[in-house]
């Protein structure tokens, strides 16, 4: 095949998954996907192996891609064009319940030549808990409906019968029917691209540069891992519910041109629904994989065939039914990400030629809060506050991280404005902002991750509720690197307020009048005059804190990012009147120097 | 040429792992360096930014060399889990 043919027909595959993402956005309705990006969308070969990744989550790429296969194995025979299929059973392929896929086969001439594949997080799922996360259930049958593949299109009549049913088991049905239109509406663009495509160039064209694009990705990975030394490297994930530790542990090995990925002495399966599956934790390894060793090549089978998982029957990586589930993709899955990603961010920067590429950890610990209650209009709200998705970007061997600068798993995540959420639930914010000391300090310093506070307003129910799935406050998350330390970590307090309290300009958690209350797990009430704190974690650091130029912890001192103490403590820092003392902070660095060479123990 | 890398702080020299700094030979080549360095448990609730709930446990270790105090690595950890050990193959 001639280059130009090639090189136009990969650009427009690429464009196809673009132009789906933007319909989905345009149709749904729902903050967590227009605002948060919590979506997906990818192109599948005929065989259900990935052709095309797409951008948002990227977790789901080859979770999407079991779940094609698993459609094509439990409808053999039964496969017809104009059919769609729905699949949000864990234990099938789907990451958690309410992350549901529909997948289109798309047929050329009545031959099945290719698959669309697309998730969200849809409204509610109809589990013990509004929104899908369900802190409280203790098994997957708590966690909402849950289908190993139905037929929701039939030859392309919608099975009225399949879409009741399912809307009849969910909260805000009016809400779900729109998250699946936008689904649907996605699923059908991809389709029409695709097939413009194949008229254009012809399907055995179209075929052969699919299978080009493939044994491209996979010569090119190959040959990246060649570059970088074998070696072994480790990293170590801590979870908490509840007062039970859990621990994800990964041993990623590289020799010649395969990589390893052993997460054998990780903690057996929760009770709680920090849990993932299989499916989950490939998903979950690959998600920093894909765009930390693979920037520069086509997200595609190609990638997949040079890693090998283990990840041990009955863990936390890899439980079995019926074990629940539901808070996986901001627990195991996102401790698996962030083990990956350190071990890799090692790796490359064991290497002269990649080490820029190198980051340490970004954001590593989703909140999770949904609200849900009546709102000021008195309908009933159900919805995440998508700063969960505003991140911190970790940092970079000749950079800072980007500060509230996204999430590794998820290129286009962001949050919604202020007045956004203010519109959709009866609350009001007293602050959002940056959160001082919460990048991980370095040479290079991590992106600071944000705080914010917000209270009851114009609620006909005196106020609202809301489910915490905070299952990272008592451990940091967002490793450093080569000698940087991690992010700051989550908090969530409980502002209980007397109700003759005025906190109408209230700016921080310390001037916030009333009983404050750490909390983490399960459903809570937001009433009165009562208020909810949270802050999100910050990325790692990079390098030693004392090998950090002293004029840009000032600036961090004054921009408010860093505090005097940790400028002192931790960067051996010391400024006089608004600027560096150069001969202080020579003798403070040597002082915390040698304090470390004495094992901690101060001359 | 530039020296082969372990990390940004760690380098190989005449097969041996060394202190990118100051050159502070800590192990063979291939083989585990931390237990060479110099080691400091930080409490974790004792760094500048520490959340309301952290586990009182947890600790930063630092991996300092003992030739010139250079932060070579940090792990986060409880105290009865191992070091972290990452091996770049000689």
């Amino acid at each position: 095949m001639d280059p130009i043919t090639f090189s136009i027909i990969r650009h427009r595959l690429f464009r196809v998954v673009e132009e789906a993402v933007i319909t989905l956005k345009h149709v749904s309705g729902t903050a967590i996907t227009n605002e948060g990006h919590d979506l997906m969308v990818s192109l599948y070969r005929a065989d259900g192996s990935l052709l095309m990744g797409g951008v948002g989550f990227l977790h789901h790429l080859t979770s999407a891609a079991e779940a094609c296969k698993s459609i094509i194995r439990r409808f053999a025979g039964q496969i017809n064009e104009g059919d769609l299929f729905l699949l949000n059973d864990p234990f099938t392929a789907a990451l958690h319940t309410s992350d549901i896929y529909l997948v289109s086969p798309i047929h050329h001439q009545g031959k099945l030549i290719a698959w669309s594949a697309c998730f969200v997080h849809v409204y509610d799922i109809g589990a013990m808990n509004p929104g899908g996360f369900a802190p409280d259930a203790q098994d997957i049958f708590t966690e909402g409906f849950s289908s190993p593949g139905i037929k929701l299109i039939d030859r392309g009549q919608l099975r009225q019968d399949v879409w009741d049913t399912l809307l009849n088991m969910v909260r805000g049905p009016e809400m779900v029917a729109l998250d699946l239109r936008s689904m649907i509406a996605c699923n059908n663009v991809a389709k029409d691209r695709l097939l413009a495509l194949v008229a254009k160039y012809g399907e055995a064209t179209v075929d052969q540069a699919c299978l080009t694009l493939i044994e491209q990705s996979e010569t090119r990975l190959r040959q990246r891992l060649r570059d970088l030394p074998n070696g072994r490297w480790q990293s170590r994930q801590y979870l908490e519910v509840k007062g039970e530790t859990y621990r994800v542990i990964l041993t990623m090995t590289k020799q010649d041109d395969t990589l390893v990925f052993d997460f054998s002495g990780s903690s057996p399966q929760s009770k709680y629904a920090v849990n993932c599956t299989r499916w989950a934790s490939l998903g979950g390894l690959f998600a920093p994989l894909f765009p930390l060793l693979c920037y520069d090549i086509t997200w595609n089978e190609g990638v997949i065939r040079p890693i090998t998982m283990i990840a041990p029957e009955g863990s936390i990586v890899n439980c079995t039914r019926p074990a629940p589930v539901s808070v996986a993709t901001v627990g195991a899955i996102q401790s698996v990400n962030n083990a990956a990603c350190s071990a890799i961010g090692k790796m490359l920067a064991a290497s002269n030629r990649y080490a820029d590429e190198a980051t340490a950890v970004w954001h590593a610990n989703h909140f999770a809060i949904f609200m849900f209650g009546t709102n000021q209009r008195g309908g009933q709200s159900i919805g995440i506050l998508t700063e969960t998705f505003a991140g911190a970007g970790g940092a970079r061997t000749f950079a800072d991280g980007v500060d509230i600068g996204g999430e590794i798993p998820n290129p286009i995540s962001r949050m919604a404005n202020v007045e956004t959420i203010e519109a959709a639930f009866p609350i009001r914010y007293l602050f959002r902002r940056r959160l001082q000391d919460s990048g991980g300090p370095g040479t290079h310093r991590g992106g600071t991750g944000g705080e914010m506070a917000i209270v009851p307003h114009d609620a006909p129910d005196g106020g609202i509720h809301y489910v915490l799935s905070g299952k990272g406050s008592k451990f940091p998350q967002s490793e450093g690197l080569s000698g940087g330390y991690p992010g700051a970590i989550n908090d969530y307090v409980w502002v209980h307020a007397p109700q003759d309290a005025d906190r109408s300009f209230a700016n921080s958690l310390a001037t916030m009048p009333g009983e404050k209350q750490p909390i983490s797990w399960g459903v809570f009430p937001l009433m009165h005059k009562d208020a909810l704190y949270v802050r999100w974690n910050g990325g790692g650091g990079i390098g030693d804190p004392l090998r950090r130029e002293p004029a840009k912890v000032m600036q961090d001192v004054v921009d408010g990012i860093v505090s005097a103490r940790a400028a002192d403590e931790v960067y051996g820092v010391i400024l006089n009147q608004g600027a560096v003392d150069a001969n202080a902070t020579q003798q403070r660095r040597a002082e915390l120097r040698r304090t470390r060479m004495a094992g901690g123990k101060t001359a | 040429m530039s020296r082969p890398m372990i990390s940004a702080t760690l380098a190989i020299e005449k097969g041996k792992v060394v202190c990118a700094d100051c050159g502070r030979a800590l192990a063979d080549a291939g083989q585990t360096w931390k237990r060479h360095a110099v080691l400091t448990s930080v409490p974790i609730k004792d760094l500048p930014g520490a959340a309301s709930a952290v586990d009182a446990r947890a600790v930063l270790r630092h991996f300092a060399c003992p030739g010139c105090g250079s932060l070579l690595d940090t792990e986060t950890a409880l105290p009865e889990d191992p070091f972290l050990d990452d091996v770049v193959n000689a």
